[in-house]
């Protein structure tokens, strides 16, 4: 095969297919406009369900996204579900696949246990409040602001960079009292790789955001975690990409609660979307190395910001 | 491993026990959603009455359809509805079955910040199963 044209084909492959699902899946006219009668034989939707998972699995891995953040607006926008069905699959979906990723992430010591605990616990609560509040509040006041944070995320995604071994020169007080510091070994480097914290406090409020958040729209929240992790606590990348992991299992876990104590999870959506996202993921892992992941990145990116733009819409009533 | 090297012996626990716990969780839900989907066991709703409501909220959803939610099913096991929905509820009691296990190794080895940290954790999670916040079942 011709290395060179295989990634272009790939990039191409994935756009094309990505449209597609777009412009030929059945519209949003179900979700806009309820209806008492369901023409569409409930298998199908199934089957639709976990077809449309796979792609976006495959896609939300090469783009280097969680799968939960693209769960939710799209699929509430093109499936006839209800968007609190839609949440709620939405937290299972990231949560299953968090729990699957978690083992080999802590056994590798690039998901750091105490970094993990630290966080969750306060970002856990505030998720609970979220999942509570979210259920509470309007259909369309819920669209108006999932689509507002998910335009928030698409630009966030755009803009932010990252630091892969971010220099701490003195850690704070409070990481020291938790003992937060670590030790891997780099594969990239070949080398061991040591790192501690600093602006805990800052951290431990912004985990408060952004738990309440995940729990709220029943989003994974990996695109706010890991830029907290890196960016305001100097975590390396890679500890930062897994820690995040950890931490949303712990985060979505308790949302989800809340979504099965109010109704808002039925398997036969949250089903088919787990295993349609995980077969997906694992196939997008394989692939990673053959296509151009720039373009798809930005390509999910555009893919965000039009989900995000048609649940701001949805929440006019446009 | 090299990799292993640098991870406490709490983390490598945890981490065997969420391998196990996980698998068994995803392999739960996969056939539980067989059984459901197949009526292979009877079931109190089919997939296609809960497909001719599922476009309205979860609130108004359950005033007409009676399917399970919190922890009104579990004296009803042997329904296929109740079985794919146990498994969603085991999966989302993984991570507590994770926490609890690390708690008595983190107060062996004195750590009394963590220990308390993993038991406030469990607790929350424990917290939020019962549903006393969101007025569960």
């Amino acid at each position: 095969m011709n290395q060179r044209a295989f990634p272009a084909t790939g990039s191409f492959f994935l756009l094309t297919l990505l449209v597609s699902l777009l412009l030929f899946f059945p519209t949003a006219a179900f979700a806009v406009q309820p209806l008492a009668v369901e023409p569409t034989p409930w298998w199908v939707w199934e089957i639709a369900l976990f077809v449309f998972c796979f792609f976006l699995g495959i896609v939300a891995v090469i783009g280097g996204v969680g799968g939960g953040v693209l769960f939710v607006p799209i699929v509430s926008s093109f499936f006839p579900f209800h968007i609190d069905f839609v949440r709620g699959a939405g937290l299972l979906v990231a949560l299953s696949g968090a729990l699957s990723a978690g083992s080999p992430l802590l056994k590798k010591g690039l998901a750091n246990l105490k970094l993990a605990l630290s966080m969750a616990l306060i970002a856990s609560i505030s998720s609970i409040g979220g999942a509570m509040v979210g259920l509470a509040m309007p259909e369309n006041v819920v669209q108006l602001s999932l689509g507002a944070t998910i335009l928030g995320i698409s630009v966030i995604m755009l803009l932010s960079g990252n630091s892969a071994y971010p220099e701490i020169s003195e850690p704070d007080n409070l990481s020291k009292i938790l003992h937060i510091y670590g030790i891997y070994y780099d594969e990239q480097l070949k080398k061991d790789v040591s790192w501690q914290i600093h602006r805990t406090p800052i951290g431990l409020l912004l985990f408060i955001v952004i738990g309440f958040m995940a729990g709220m729209f029943g989003l994974g929240a990996g695109w706010a975690n890991v830029p907290v992790f890196n960016l305001v606590l100097g975590v390396p990348l890679r500890v930062s990409v897994a820690t995040s992991i950890f931490v949303l299992s712990v985060n979505d876990t308790a949302a989800a609660w809340v979504y099965l104590h109010k109704g808002a999870v039925l398997p036969l959506i949250a089903v088919p979307s787990i295993a349609g996202m995980m077969l997906g993921t694992k196939i997008g892992a394989r692939l990673l190395t053959k296509v151009h992941t720039r373009v798809v990145r930005r390509l999910v990116i555009a893919l965000l910001a039009a989900a995000g733009l048609r649940a701001l819409l949805k929440g006019f009533g446009i | 491993m090299k990799e292993q090297l640098h991870t406490s012996r709490v983390q490598l626990t945890y981490a065997t026990v969420l391998s196990w716990t996980s698998t068994l969780g995803i392999i739960f839900v996969v056939a539980g959603y067989l059984v459901y989907v197949f009526q292979l066991l009877p079931s109190a709703v089919s997939p296609a009455e809960i497909a001719t409501q599922w476009h309205l909220r979860a609130s108004e959803f359950h005033k007409v359809v009676p399917v399970p939610s919190g922890w009104d099913w579990v004296t009803q096991l042997v329904r296929g509805d109740v079985l794919t929905y146990a498994s969603i509820v085991y999966l989302s009691s993984v991570t507590m079955i994770c926490l609890a296990v690390i708690i008595p190794l983190f107060f062996k080895e004195k750590d009394r910040i963590y220990t308390i940290i993993t038991i406030l954790q469990v607790l929350v999670l424990v917290f939020a199963a019962t549903g006393i916040i969101s007025g569960g079942h």
